[in-house]
């Protein structure tokens, strides 16, 4: 099992350790699959066993690193599975917005390792100075590369573009300091609507004129307990409520340069929010419904 | 909207939120705050124990419009922490205009925001409110007024930051006598003491006819600082029961302004 | 004693409080007819800080105000916690301080800072004296074969590469380079714990002499302490050090008015990378302490009345470190110190005691270095030179 990486450009390596950034703050560990034309992040529930991730990220290894190579463990099995403490690695990685250059590789030192080797420029002169870190990661055994696989998500009701998420985050942070949950509406008409509803208050943020990409409707709403607002035809509404944290974490990604962000919703059940940067990378996030 | 409002006890708008906001915030030490809407203006007051009363005011002229009802009394208690975070809804970087809606005993406090940078989103609350108790009376008219003094709040808050937390006590002394001004704090082993001449150019006015000595919980002093930091000037008025008011003038930059109030009540002799 | 500190310097007073606060619970203060001294010892005994102030750091000086018949000048202990609330936000001290004026009367048991601040304010703090006895830690600087002078940032920008879970840092000094290293304690376990490695070229640094190869382990509590320091009065750091169990000296200074040092014992290296890990498992540690570098007592003459046995019973903790010497290493501190053979049989006794505690017997090679650096800084007075800052407190 071998892999080694380069990355050299400034951009693509801003952008990495935004991405890590992000995955640290959403889970204490990640995966990380490595394949020949790409790297996956991935996050599962914590505490929760093999469940479907809540998280999946691809980065396209061209687009990133100047060298890369692999070699997994045989023909059959060309990738490989690390599992590891993403906040270490999203540490290790801070510097990296003024760095040369970072070799990321696989070690044994007495544990297996991914190993980090950054080059830094001198702050107070022309010398260069060599930072390493090792990782410990854990190899994971081929009998278990099934939870990892990209979930297999139910065709969503709706696609929405989302406003820029610095304003989504901060209003969703406000909530949160009145509530836990929050419930996301969107409508074929490109209204987005942020709501909770306490003891002590019912607070509504509404977005409109977002662009809808897609809209699989009409949407039932039999057996829910939706509020009907004025001049609302509900069959072209689908909403979820969500754990307002959750969504929070996820804003966090405002740090990267995004292309652009689309949230979808699977009717009471789920919100993907998924996350393309001008360099390729594109970032998932499954948020499970709470129904009650 | 003009035609109906008579239905509502009580209508208000203005453009920005923000200091209102930074206002609550400052006198925000207890969860719910009576608010009340007079005909001059807002008011909203917390109380801690019996012992420290805050309020913040808003005279009428900050709002772009401001209707009450002159047949009802306008009070209730509400959640003073839920209504700073719903007028903080967009974040502390964006100014947002405000609206304010009661239709009557009961009824919810409605707000509607609008970010003055974004015109496709708007956010709307509804806060409940309840009853309200009446408010403690903390002054007592028959008590003189034995020291008066008006300090520029920024130096006055430097003052207070720099006191030692873990001092329970804080001793004001005031004298028509140098130092004028003399706050002693007590820690565990050690003693401060700073003294403030009325030359001084943090002191605007001084006024004290014979020595007094006053002694309050520094925790409850401190309950000022938030307020000290967004006001300009505080006027520290003793009475000859011990009692402490303190007014804070909040300059905006249209030139209107706001106030808060504190009332300190004294320790009591051992 | 009764001095002035004009305000740009109130800000120096307030760094240096600030930092010593990092090391110690306690701030000595000795006043002496041409400077004053703080210092402060940490509680483990293994990192000790002094600063002193010249004459001229003070636009007015008079140790022997009070005309006291006592020569010595004058000692007192006060609590770190009284200090730092006089010394509340050094940022922008400067600016609100115009001087402050600090008196100790030999009779009094208040020490009393007055600030003239801005405003025409007066604020005085009576501080309580806790005891009036001074302490000292004897080091050598001068005469050390390793000194590196690095512009602060260099070494800050280093640090902020680690963990703010590590504790301890690893300097491994060849002529070539200056590795930094976490130290990794042998009971952590390694599937947790990043590895971080720095390595810095001689060329980053203003000066650069490594005379004696060699790898020691120090607090980076402390260091970072005394980096901030260095970084807020924007001065250089000197580092000057010997070999592994020998104090590390940090200084800062300006030249003029005032110099600091700051001194951290030094541990083995990190064994990890050497031993395997069955040989530590077992291993229970201690904090580990070097009392041979530094000493609070006052009441010992520092050196010569140092309890034996103390020192036995320390070393014995070294013991634990069980480690494959690096033969280079030995047989050039054996060419040193003359003195091996003699200790041998102090070797095998404590062995013998201390048996349990060992997971693998330590070749004698091994014991007899980590003896003798205990009997070195310790016992030889000789190896003792340059500044010696240390004399006698008791004043009768």
């Amino acid at each position: 099992m071998k892999f080694r990486a380069v990355m050299i450009d400034a951009g693509p390596m801003r952008e990495f350790s935004n991405v890590v950034t992000i995955i640290s703050k959403l889970s204490k560990e990640c995966v990380l699959r490595l394949t020949d034309d790409k790297l996956y992040f991935i996050v599962s529930e914590e505490n929760s066993g093999p469940t479907p991730p809540i998280l999946w990220c691809e980065i396209p290894q061209a687009m990133f690193c100047s060298e890369y190579q692999m070699l997994g463990l045989d023909e059959e099995h060309k990738d490989i599975y690390l599992s590891f403490s993403s906040g270490n690695l999203a540490r290790s990685l801070v510097i990296l917005k003024t760095a040369k250059s970072l070799k990321m590789k696989l070690t044994k030192k007495q544990c297996p390792c991914l190993t980090l080797e950054i080059e830094m420029p001198s702050t107070t002169s022309q010398q260069t100075r060599q930072v390493t870190h090792d990782i410990p990661v854990t190899v994971i055994p081929r009998k278990l590369w099934t939870d990892f696989h990209e979930p297999r998500i139910p065709d969503p009701d709706i696609s929405i573009e989302l406003p820029p998420l610095k304003q989504l985050r901060t209003t969703i942070d406000r909530m949160r300091t009145m509530t836990s949950e929050v419930v996301i509406r969107a409508s074929a008409e490109g209204r987005l609507t942020l709501q909770i509803r306490t003891d002590m208050a019912k607070v509504s943020t509404r977005f409109k004129g977002l662009r809808v990409e897609a809209f699989g409707g009409p949407i039932d709403h039999s057996d829910s307990e939706t509020e009907t607002q004025m001049n609302e035809d509900m069959s072209r509404v689908c909403y979820c409520r969500v754990d307002a944290k959750k969504l929070s974490m996820f804003l966090s990604a405002e740090q990267i340069s995004t292309n652009r962000t689309v949230c979808s919703i699977v009717h009471r059940k789920l919100v993907i929010l998924c996350l393309t940067t001008d360099e390729s990378v594109k970032l998932q996030c499954f948020i499970g419904g709470i129904v009650y | 909207m003009n035609e109906g409002t008579s239905q509502y006890y009580f209508t208000a708008s203005m453009d920005s939120g923000k200091t209102l906001c930074s206002l609550l915030k400052a006198i925000q030490f207890q969860e719910t705050a009576v608010f009340c809407a007079l005909a001059e203006g807002l008011k909203l007051t917390v109380e801690e124990g019996k012992c420290v009363q805050a309020s913040a005011y808003v005279p009428s002229d900050n709002f772009t419009e401001y209707h009450v009802r002159d047949d009802v009394d306008v009070m209730f208690k509400i959640s003073i922490a839920v209504l700073a975070e719903c007028l903080n809804i967009f974040g502390s970087g964006e100014e947002s205009s405000l609206k304010m809606y009661y239709r009557g005993e009961g009824s919810p406090l409605l707000l509607v925001l609008q970010p003055q940078s974004m015109h496709n989103v708007m956010t709307d609350c509804e806060i409940s409110t309840q009853t309200a108790d009446s408010v403690l009376e903390l002054r007592d008219e028959d008590a003189a007024e034995v020291a008066k003094l008006v300090l520029k709040a920024p130096a006055f808050l430097g003052l207070l930051a720099d006191l030692e937390r873990s001092c329970d006590v804080i001793e004001i002394n005031l004298s028509p006598d140098h130092p004028n001004v003399s706050i002693i704090t007590y820690g565990m082993q050690d003693r401060s003491c700073i003294d403030m001449p009325k030359s001084s150019d943090m002191v605007q006015s001084f006024s004290c006819e014979s020595p007094v000595t006053l002694r309050y919980q520094l925790h409850h002093i401190r309950l000022i600082m938030k307020a000290l930091g967004i006001s300009t000037k505080v006027v520290l008025r003793c009475s000859s029961n011990g009692l402490l008011l303190l007014q804070l003038k909040l300059e905006k930059e249209d030139q209107r302004q706001m106030f808060s109030e504190f009332y300190i009540v004294p320790l009591l002799d051992d | 004693m009764k001095c002035h500190v004009p305000g740009a310097n109130v800000k120096v007073l307030g760094r240096t409080v600030h930092a010593l606060a990092r090391f110690g619970d306690e701030l000595y203060l000795e006043s002496l007819p041409d400077c004053i001294l703080l210092r402060t010892l940490n509680a483990a005994e293994s990192a000790y800080a002094m600063v002193k102030f010249n004459k001229n750091f003070f636009s007015y000086f008079n140790y022997n105000y009070y005309s006291t018949e006592d020569n010595e000048g004058l000692k007192c202990k006060i609590s770190m916690k009284s200090a730092l609330n006089t010394f509340k936000s050094p940022t922008h001290m400067d600016k609100q301080v115009e001087n402050l004026e600090i008196k100790l009367d030999a009779d009094a048991c208040k020490l009393i800072f007055q600030l003239k601040c801005r405003h025409g304010i007066v604020k005085t703090h009576f501080v309580t004296i806790l005891d009036c006895k001074a302490m000292q830690a004897v080091y050598t600087k001068d005469t050390v074969p390793n000194r590196i002078t690095s512009p602060q940032r260099i070494l800050s920008d280093a640090l902020n590469n680690f963990q703010s879970s590590d504790d301890q840092l690893t300097l491994e000094a060849t002529p070539l380079s200056l590795i930094l290293r976490n130290y990794i304690d042998c009971s952590i376990d390694l599937t947790k714990i990043i590895r971080t490695q720095i390595t810095l070229k001689p060329a980053e640094f203003d000066s650069y002499v490594i005379g004696t190869e060699t790898i020691i382990t120090f607090s980076l509590k402390e260091f970072r302490a005394l980096l901030a320091f260095a970084e807020a009065l924007n001065l250089p750091l000197q580092l000057h050090f010997e070999t592994t169990g020998r104090p590390a000296v940090f200084i800062v200074h300006n030249g003029i008015t005032f110099e600091a040092h700051f001194v951290l014992a030094t541990t083995k290296p990190d064994s990890t990378s050497q031993t395997t890990a069955t040989q530590n498992t077992s291993v229970e540690r201690k904090k580990r302490k070097d009392t041979t570098s530094t000493q609070g007592s006052v009441k010992k003459k520092p050196h010569l009345d140092m309890d034996v046995s103390k020192c036995l019973d320390e070393d014995s903790h070294l013991f634990n470190f069980v480690e494959i010497p690096d033969e280079n290493f030995i047989e050039s501190n054996n060419k040193q110190n003359g003195h091996v053979s003699k200790d041998n049989k102090n070797n095998s006794k404590v062995e013998a005691m201390d048996c349990d505690n060992i997971p693998a017997s330590p070749t004698s090679k091994t014991i007899k270095s980590v003896f003798k650096r205990c009997f070195e800084s310790t016992f030889d007075p000789r190896s003792i030179q340059g500044v010696i800052l240390a004399e006698n407190s008791d004043s009768d």
